[in-house]
């Protein structure tokens, strides 16, 4: 178990430091001097050569590396050729409000496709459990941006019973935080929850096909019992696969919803970041996303192991 | 103990099993043997209650005075793992491999009704039961722990945790080293109560069973006690299974039943046997009784008794 674990962090940790070679070059390789780009298209060399030093991008590319990567240890991640101010910061700001945006559309997904995803796997012969199938192959069509915009359309424009964007910290008014990110919610749950619906369906199906499940119930359980009591968790294993990818997918789809309802995450600051070239910020924020996507990889695989003991090792 | 009358196993408009009938006396070891495809193992699942969806059991089948057949859901699962327990074909698949072993045999008896801490001691001790060596040790694995014999008998622990009445074993050791089978095999003949063993394997029904009822194409051809059925077969079937069961002197051909075993559904009408028996002739169109005392067969044509 312990090794297992070991091991796994080992992979997170050299994945890490590959995505940051990787994140690193190709900000690098990408034309614009963030000199030039700073003092306009009238500046003299000298000027441009001294900012350069300022910057410290007159130094070799693989000390520029090690300066940075070394400094997201600690939570340093320069200082913005744009703004001036360090990147750390402005970052922290906006990651709590993407990971609430994501969490939370992670939940409404999992709100939806573990009920919906069992029932159809259940009533998989008769006609609501394949409607069920249908609806979700209909919600897989549907991006993310979209639904949010219909979702503002019929609940903000029509109905008018929440905000079309904006966002309220919690600390100020939770009333409003909440009404704020409902809608942002919805429409990256509804979504993923349509594709994940399908994932539950199979794995669910699967595991009413395995011996064990006849076993149970030969033990005296029903149906429905023995699929509770042996077969969800069986189940979960795939699905907790599936959902690593998804929240990946959420974490790219958080970045277009963020621009649709006005919410100031890390998708927004990316977005003004390119916007305004300020390119270091730019490699902040990929580096984090990329190590949001590690991180989660990394506990879908600590995932595995609690949920199956195949995979913990011996005894 | 148990009575079966006209059990007979649908699936759709296919019939796969067809008028079974046979009892089985409180501590007899009755076994049920045939090729794959017999419908012996539906037989034994329609008791249970266990068959696949979209198949479907008629007839008469009663446990003392309980019905099995017919009988809605919520009752049968009362019965299952209490008074009737099954043990299956595939160790490897057959216990939870997130759960163990000791959590899935203690489950057997909390269901019905014992108390958590006294169905977890008893689990243990029934794990020794079984012979499973260290048997507290055994109740903390986890499946993928255990041997195919140890799971099996970790099988036969949870069938046997509410002393049922009847034993339904479907081809247990087939999946088994031979050298475990024969371990598992004097185990179950220890152990059982009124037992139904399923099997293909004719040494194993004759080394557990006293009576046998030998089925072909879902029907019960032939059935009586062991010593005269595998001795003076009466049902050409018969005879062919032993036949091709026999040592035979080195360099003769083996001897065969001609053909295969048509798929569910398309046996020939009358007798089920006579698109491969040598001795079939117009008669056989009709369909054969299961007639005689005690060692009763359904042929037009019987064996001779030598």
């Amino acid at each position: 178990m312990i090794l297992y674990l070991l091991k796994r962090a080992a992979v997170f940790v050299l994945s890490a430091a590959v995505a940051g070679v990787l994140v690193f070059s190709f900000m690098a390789v990408l034309p614009g001097d963030p000199a030039e780009v700073a003092l306009g298209v009238n500046a003299t060399p000298e000027a441009v050569a001294e900012l350069r030093k300022q910057f410290g991008t007159d130094r070799p590319a693989a000390a520029q590396f090690f300066d940075w990567f070394g400094g997201l240890a600690t939570g340093d991640f320069g200082t913005s050729y744009v703004t001036s101010s360090p990147i750390g910061e402005q970052i922290n700001d906006r990651l709590g409000v993407t990971a609430v945006l994501v969490g939370g559309g992670m939940l409404v997904a999992l709100l939806i496709a573990v009920p919906a995803g069992t029932f159809a796997a259940v009533h998989h012969r008769n006609p609501l459990g394949v409607a069920i199938s249908a609806f979700s192959q209909v919600g897989i069509a549907i991006p993310a941006f979209l639904a949010g915009i219909l979702l503002v359309f019929v609940f903000a424009v029509q109905a008018q019973v929440l905000p079309s964007g904006g966002y309220v910290p919690l600390a100020e008014d939770p009333v409003e935080w909440f009404r704020g990110l409902l809608l942002p919610w919805l429409s990256l749950g509804l979504v993923q929850g349509a594709v994940l619906t399908r994932y539950v369906r199979s794995a669910v199906l699967d595991v009413m096909r395995e011996d064990f499940l006849r076993t149970a119930r030969a033990k005296g359980r029903g149906r429905m019992g023995a699929l509770w009591r042996h077969g969800l968790r069986n189940a979960s294993v795939p699905v907790v696969t599936v959902l690593g990818l998804q929240l990946a997918t959420l974490l790219i789809g958080a970045v277009v919803v963020e621009r649709v309802f006005v919410i100031p995450g890390l998708g927004d600051l990316l977005l003004n970041a390119v916007a305004g070239r300020d390119l270091l910020l730019v490699q902040g924020v990929v580096m984090v996303l990329v190590l949001a996507v590690l991180l989660i990889n990394f506990l879908v695989d600590v995932a595995y192991a609690a949920l199956d003991p195949r995979l913990r090792g011996a005894r | 103990m148990l009575s079966v009358e006209g059990l007979t196993v649908r699936a759709h408009a296919a019939e796969l099993v067809h008028d079974v009938s046979f009892r089985i006396g409180p501590g007899e070891r009755v076994g049920l043997i045939g090729e794959s495809g017999s419908g012996k193992s539906l037989t034994a699942l329609s008791l249970m209650g266990l068959l696949p969806e979209g198949v479907t059991a008629a007839g008469r089948a009663r446990l003392r005075d309980r019905d099995l057949v017919g009988v809605p859901e919520s009752r049968l699962k009362d019965l299952r793992g209490r008074a009737m327990s099954m043990v299956f074909q595939e160790p490897m698949t057959a216990l939870n491999p997130l759960m163990r072993v000791g959590a899935q045999v203690a489950e057997v008896m909390t269901l019905h009704g014992k108390p958590r801490e006294r169905a977890r001691a008893r689990a243990v001790e029934l794990l020794g039961r079984v012979r499973l060596p260290s048997p507290e040790q055994v109740a903390r694995a986890y499946p993928h722990q255990l041997s195919g014999g140890q799971r099996q008998r970790v099988m036969l622990a949870i069938a046997l945790a509410n002393e049922p009445e009847l034993l339904i074993c479907d081809e247990p050791t087939t999946a088994l080293d031979v050298t475990v089978q024969k371990q598992m095999l004097d185990l179950i003949a220890e152990v059982a109560p009124a037992l139904l063993f399923i099997t293909h394997d004719l040494a194993v029904v004759a080394s557990v069973c006293e009576r046998v009822l030998v089925m072909y194409g879902g029907r019960v051809v032939e059935s009586g006690p062991i010593r005269e059925v595998f001795t003076r077969p009466r049902h050409r079937y018969t005879e062919g299974l032993l036949a091709a069961s026999k040592l035979t002197p080195r360099g003769t051909r083996l001897p065969t039943i001609k053909g295969s075993v048509p798929p569910a559904g398309r046996f020939p009408g009358g007798c089920v046997f006579r698109n491969r028996c040598p001795h079939a002739d117009v008669t056989c169109e009709k369909v054969p009784a299961l007639t005689g005392e005690g060692h009763a067969h359904a042929c037009w044509h019987p064996a001779d008794r030598g």
